[in-house]
């Protein structure tokens, strides 16, 4: 009994553990002023929605959620796009030397992003796309990921149905968004949640290039407010984060199953 | 004649035709990974050599003299034994931890090893600058909870950012937080992978305990532990970047800074583009250097 019960205690407490911070910024957005610095202990206090109410009054919260949606839209469906054309490249017309594309790719993903960022942010400002969507989302246009883990997966998918198909007149473009899309559904749904909560967390990148308060996105705006405003006023703040978190927590939710299966697979045959 | 046209179009090793169609569907792809990834590593080797800031805005060659500052800067060694001391903390947390959790989730059933999946995995989803804001409020010094916890213990509770000992581990921590669930979950692939014949046959020859982890498990174990490894160290020091910036912005006297935060300081807070650049090249050697060493290693196994 002991032994089946000892692995529920060990996670159960790291879930709670690694949960706590979570319990802490919602307890925080909840609490009045004066109660900030009473207890340890989150929800120890009376609620409020006082926090919240300031936070919509103060920040054009709807706008920078909006430019959010936008730039991680953008940028996860950019690079599924890029990833299904790589992918459906790589696995079923591979081009003489394929092995160095696909290792380009794979590289890639390797490359750590501050090693890249003052020659993309040289090159968007020279471009004129600094405070621009284009100059926010071109960059992160770099499939690496989305190309690989599609690759993973249409290595498995049967080339007979793709042959049939051709038989009877399907072109590329068919193969690829009648048949290999429709097949692999969860999968991308899965990298689209992935990337998308990526996308919608970046926070470096469009500081450098969005640094105009009308083209903030939310982690940025967030963390303005928090140098400014919001500094030490813990409760408004908490309530920005939360807003922040809300959309991709609620996506999370929603999908985990989903999500996590397809990680792990990827992790797996990768 | 159909039959010719789709064995060109779908087949390995087809015709030409097939093959320049592929290399089409690749360029899109392909032209953002040299413009955004393969050229700013490439312009990088080529600013390093030039000295360009604000003081001299047309770049000017200078050779060598960037690394040759860099190597001659206490401050930049300084910034690499940190790096190297917040790998160690990045494998203890983002590979230790995660497999421990892994192997205990596997002694779980169905239901509840899902469940515990996804909270641990929750933190993956937060966005790291945000909720860095909330281990700002937990470490807090006198008022925060954990000095307050610490307190209730009649233990000393030290202002852990801006305390030297204790502001790059405090940092470290954060990081670590967010992204042990994503190991966690790379660790638990790689156990159910494993082959349930062998480890059956293992146990059905008598071994057990450290004898079976030593030359059943872990063997087996090898390939995943290596990239789990590899990934939890490589993507390390970028894993840190936020938190810092965010909470001590490598501070207290560079003391919680990485190499990839001071690149970073270099080119955006100081405007020394070749000195950043240099610094960049030098990050991008080393952990090819590491990466490279792991793949060696791993190859060497699989012939051997």
């Amino acid at each position: 009994m002991a032994k089946r019960l000892l692995p529920h205690l060990l996670l159960g407490f790291s879930a709670f553990l690694v949960l706590l911070p979570f319990a802490y910024q919602v307890s925080l957005s909840l609490t009045p002023p004066e109660a900030l610095f009473g207890s340890p202990w989150p929800f120890h206090h009376p609620l409020t929605l006082e926090n919240y109410r300031v936070v919509l009054e103060k920040l054009p919260m709807g706008r920078y959620t909006l430019n959010t949606f936008l730039f991680a839209l953008g940028s996860a469906l950019g690079q599924i796009l890029l990833g299904l054309l790589a992918a459906y490249a790589l696995v079923f017309r591979p081009p003489p030397w394929t092995g160095l594309f696909l290792g380009l790719f794979v590289l890639s993903m390797l490359v750590p992003f501050v090693v890249t960022y003052l020659p993309s942010y040289l090159l968007v400002a020279r471009l004129g796309l600094l405070n621009t969507f284009p100059g926010l989302i071109l960059p992160m246009l770099t499939a690496g990921y989305a190309a690989f883990l599609l690759r993973q997966h249409f290595l498995g998918f049967p080339r007979e149905i793709l042959e049939a198909a051709v038989v009877d007149g399907a072109g590329t473009r068919d193969l690829l968004f009648r048949i290999l899309v429709p097949a692999n559904l969860p999968t991308l749904l899965a990298l689209f949640i992935t990337l998308f909560i990526g996308a919608w967390n970046q926070f470096v990148w469009p500081l450098l290039v969005a640094n105009r308060p009308d083209m903030y996105v939310l982690t940025v705006a967030v963390q303005r407010f928090a140098g400014g405003e919001g500094a030490n006023a813990w409760g408004p703040l908490m309530a920005a984060s939360v807003l922040a978190t809300l959309p991709t927590l609620v996506l999370f939710l929603a999908f985990h199953r989903t999500i996590l299966q397809t990680l792990m697979e990827g992790g797996v045959r990768g | 004649m159909r039959r010719v046209a789709l064995g060109q179009g779908v087949r390995a090793g087809a015709g030409r035709r097939g093959n320049l169609g592929g290399l089409l569907l690749l360029v899109p792809g392909l032209f953002f990974l040299l413009l955004f990834v393969y050229w700013p590593l490439l312009y990088n080797l080529w600013l390093s050599l030039h000295e360009w800031n604000l003081v001299r805005p047309e770049a000017a060659f200078v050779g060598l003299a960037n690394y040759q500052a860099l190597l001659e800067d206490p401050a930049f060694w300084q910034t690499v034994r940190q790096s190297l001391l917040y790998m160690a903390l990045a494998a203890l947390g983002n590979f230790l931890v995660p497999l421990g959790l892994a192997l205990l989730t596997l002694q779980v059933k169905s239901p509840w090893a899902e469940r515990y999946q996804a909270l641990l995995f929750a933190p993956t989803v937060a966005a790291v600058s945000v909720a860095a804001l909330v281990w700002l409020y937990i470490y807090l010094p006198a008022a925060g909870p954990l000095a307050k916890v610490l307190g209730g213990l009649g233990l000393p509770a030290p202002s852990l950012l801006s305390d030297p000992d204790y502001a790059l581990p405090a940092v470290a921590l954060v990081a670590n937080w967010k992204f042990l669930g994503f190991h966690y979950l790379i660790a638990l692939a790689g156990l159910k992978a494993l082959p349930r014949e062998v480890l059956e046959a293992a146990r059905v020859d008598g071994a057990e305990g450290l004898p079976f982890l030593r030359h059943v498990l872990l063997p087996l174990l090898f390939p995943t532990l290596l990239f789990l490894l590899l990934s939890a160290l490589a993507s390390a020091l970028d894993y840190a970047f936020v938190p810092i910036d965010v909470m001590t912005q490598g501070g207290p006297f560079g003391h919680s800074t990485n190499l990839m935060y001071a690149v970073y300081q270099e080119a955006f807070r100081f405007f020394r583009a070749g000195v950043a650049a240099a610094q960049a090249v030098l990050l991008t050697l080393g952990l090819g250097v590491l990466i490279l060493g792991q793949l060696f290693l791993l190859e060497r196994r699989n012939r051997g």
